[in-house]
C-alpha cells in the first residue's frame, strides 16, 4: 500500500513532531510514503476559499495533480487541509463550469485537473484502510486504564454528503472513540464531544471568545468522563488544546490541564516511536501518560 | 465587538447587494427562510459573536451591507459547516460567510492576519509559515524544510502563476510579481 502525505503548514511548521509521528506510524505499519513534492498550503479558509472560487479550486487542484500523477490518494492529519481539499474536490464535480474555469487557468503551468484521487484523513484512513484488528496487533505498548476525551475536529465530520468515508452519523461519531479503545484506553461518549476547539478564524478574529470554547469542551470532558488524556483527529484542534490551557490557567479560567496529543502521536508512542521525536513539542505535560505506557510481552 | 443593533433600517439597504453575494458563490441565498437551524449549531454562537451564519443572511436579504463590513465576525467563521448539515432549504450558510468574505475583501475590509496569510501563500507557498522551524525540524530528525512549495522553486512558481490568474491579483491586496501573469510555465 502506498499514499501521498499531504503535510500541512501546521504540520510542518507549527508541530513537525506531528509530521514525524505520521512518517513513524504509516513507516511501522508497512504503508509507504510518496512526499508529494512540490506540494503547498491546502489552500487554508481564510487565504484563497476567502476570495475567490476558481482560485481556491486552482491551488487545491495543483495538490490533487501532484498525487494523480503519483496515483495515489493523499492522507493528511490536519483536518483543515482535509475540508479546504474535499471541498475543492466537491466543487469541481458539482460544477462542471467551475471545474473548466480552473483546468484553463492550470494551462498556464502545463496541468490538468482530473479528479482521479482524493483527499482522505488520517484518523478515517486507519479505520477503513488499517483497520483495528492490525492496529491491536501492531502494537507494542497500550495504555490500559487511561481515560481519553476525543476530539474528532469539525472537519472529519460535516458536511457528511463532501466526506466519503465520515462517521454514520456525524453528530455521533464513534471512529476516534474506537481507535482510541483499540490501544486499550477507554474513550467515552460526553456532551459536548461534537463540539468546536476554537482554532483557526474564531482564534485570530478573538481569542478571549475562542477560549470560551475550549473550556466548555475541557469542563465537560473533566466533570463528565474525568478524562486523563484528549486525542484529536486534527493539527489545529491538537495545537489549540496545547497552547492555549496554559494561558487560561494563568488568568484563572481554569484550574487544570488535560494533556493533549493527535491521534497519530498517540499511536506512535504506542508502536514504540521515541517520545522526544514524536511528541517532543508537546507544551501540555504527557510525563503522566507516557508514564502510562505499558509493554506488551 | 459591536453593539448590539436593536432595529435595522431596510429602508437605508443597499441595492444589488443579494446579487453580488450570490455571484460570488452563494447561490442558494434567496432560499432561506430564516428558520435558524444554522444559528442552532454555529460555534459563533456559543462563543458569542454579533453576526453569525442566519444574522449574516438576513442582513444580506435586506442590503445591510455597511453593518456587516464594520464588523469582523465574518472572519471568526470556522468553515466547520455544521450549518450546511442541518439547513433544511439547502442554503450551505458557510458558502454565504465565504461570499460575504469575498465581498468585504473586495472592499478591503478584511482583517491584517488575513492579509499576512495571503501574503505568505504567496511568499512560501504556506499560509502559516515559520522561518525558523527548521532547526527545530532537524532536532527531531526531519529535514530543516518539508518537500512542499517551501523547498521547491518551481512548485512555488506554478503555485504564483495560479494566484496570479486567480481574482487575488486585481484586487491589489498584497504585492505580487505581475512578470508571472501571462507566463507560461515549468515543461519539465
Ligand atoms: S440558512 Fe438554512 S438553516 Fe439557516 S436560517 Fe436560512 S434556511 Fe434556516
Ligand atoms: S461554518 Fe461558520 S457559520 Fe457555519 S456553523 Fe460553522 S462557524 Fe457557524
Amino acid at each position: 500500500m502506498k499514499v501521498g502525505f499531504f503535510i500541512g503548514c501546521n504540520t510542518a511548521f507549527n508541530r513537525p513532531d506531528l509530521e514525524k509521528a505520521f512518517r513513524f506510524v504509516f513507516d511501522a505499519l508497512g504503508i509507504e510514503i510518496d512526499d508529494l513534492e512540490g506540494q503547498s498550503c491546502c489552500p487554508s479558509w481564510g487565504t484563497m476559499p476567502s476570495v475567490d472560487e476558481a482560485g481556491w479550486c486552482a491551488l487545491g487542484a495543483r495538490n490533487f495533480i501532484i498525487s494523480e500523477e503519483k496515483n495515489v490518494d493523499m492522507v493528511t492529519v490536519c483536518g483543515s487541509c482535509y475540508g479546504s481539499l474535499s471541498e475543492s474536490k466537491y466543487k469541481m464535480e458539482k460544477k462542471p463550469e467551475l471545474r473548466e474555469k480552473v483546468n484553463e487557468m492550470l494551462k498556464a503551468i502545463g496541468k490538468e485537473y482530473k479528479g482521479t484521487t482524493r483527499i482522505r484523513l488520517a484518523t478515517n484512513f486507519l479505520y477503513n484502510e488499517v483497520g483495528i484488528e492490525k492496529i491491536k496487533n501492531s502494537l507494542k505498548y497500550t495504555l490500559e486504564g487511561v481515560t481519553i476525551g476525543v476530539q474528532p475536529g469539525c472537519h472529519s465530520l460535516w458536511p457528511s454528503e463532501v466526506y466519503q468515508e465520515g462517521e454514520k452519523d456525524p453528530f455521533h461519531p464513534v471512529m476516534l472513540r474506537e481507535l482510541c479503545e483499540a490501544l486499550g484506553a477507554s474513550a467515552p461518549y460526553y456532551s459536548r464531544i461534537v463540539d468546536c476547539c476554537g482554532m483557526g478564524g474564531m482564534r485570530s478574529t478573538n481569542v478571549e471568545a475562542s477560549y470560551k470554547l475550549v473550556k466548555t469542551k475541557l469542563d465537560s470532558m473533566k466533570d463528565e468522563i474525568k478524562a486523563d488524556l484528549l486525542v484529536t483527529g486534527c493539527s489545529s484542534c491538537l495545537i489549540q488544546f496545547d497552547t492555549a490551557q496554559a494561558p487560561m490557567k494563568r488568568e484563572n479560567k481554569i484550574n487544570y490541564e488535560i494533556p493533549s496529543v493527535h491521534y497519530v502521536q498517540l499511536l506512535a508512542l504506542c508502536l514504540g516511536a521515541d517520545p522526544q521525536q514524536v511528541v517532543g513539542l508537546s507544551t501540555t505535560d504527557l510525563s503522566g501518560i507516557l508514564g502510562k505506557l505499558k509493554k506488551i510481552n | 465587538m459591536a453593539e448590539v443593533i436593536e432595529v435595522l433600517n431596510i429602508s437605508e439597504g443597499e441595492p444589488g447587494f443579494s446579487d453580488e453575494i450570490m455571484k460570488l458563490g452563494a447561490e442558494e441565498l434567496l432560499d432561506c427562510i430564516q428558520c435558524a437551524k444554522c444559528a442552532a449549531a454555529c460555534p459563533m454562537v456559543l462563543a458569542g459573536f454579533e453576526f453569525f451564519n442566519k444574522r449574516i443572511i438576513q442582513s444580506i436579504l435586506i442590503g445591510q451591507k455597511e453593518i456587516l463590513l464594520d464588523d469582523s465576525s465574518i472572519w471568526a467563521c470556522q468553515a466547520c459547516n455544521r450549518c450546511t448539515e442541518v439547513c433544511p432549504r439547502k442554503v450551505e450558510p458557510f458558502g454565504v460567510v465565504m461570499a460575504m468574505r469575498r465581498s468585504a475583501i473586495r472592499e478591503f475590509a478584511l482583517p491584517t492576519l488575513a492579509v499576512e496569510g495571503l501574503k505568505s501563500l504567496y511568499d512560501v507557498g504556506h499560509a502559516v509559515y515559520f522561518s525558523n522551524a527548521g532547526e527545530i525540524r532537524k532536532k527531531i530528525g526531519l529535514p530543516e524544510k518539508p518537500p512542499t512549495t517551501a523547498s521547491n522553486e518551481q512548485a512555488l512558481k506554478e503555485l504564483r502563476i495560479l494566484m496570479n490568474k486567480s481574482a487575488l491579483s486585481s484586487l491589489g491586496i498584497i504585492p505580487m510579481d505581475s512578470g508571472l501573469s501571462d507566463v507560461t510555465c515549468c515543461e519539465v
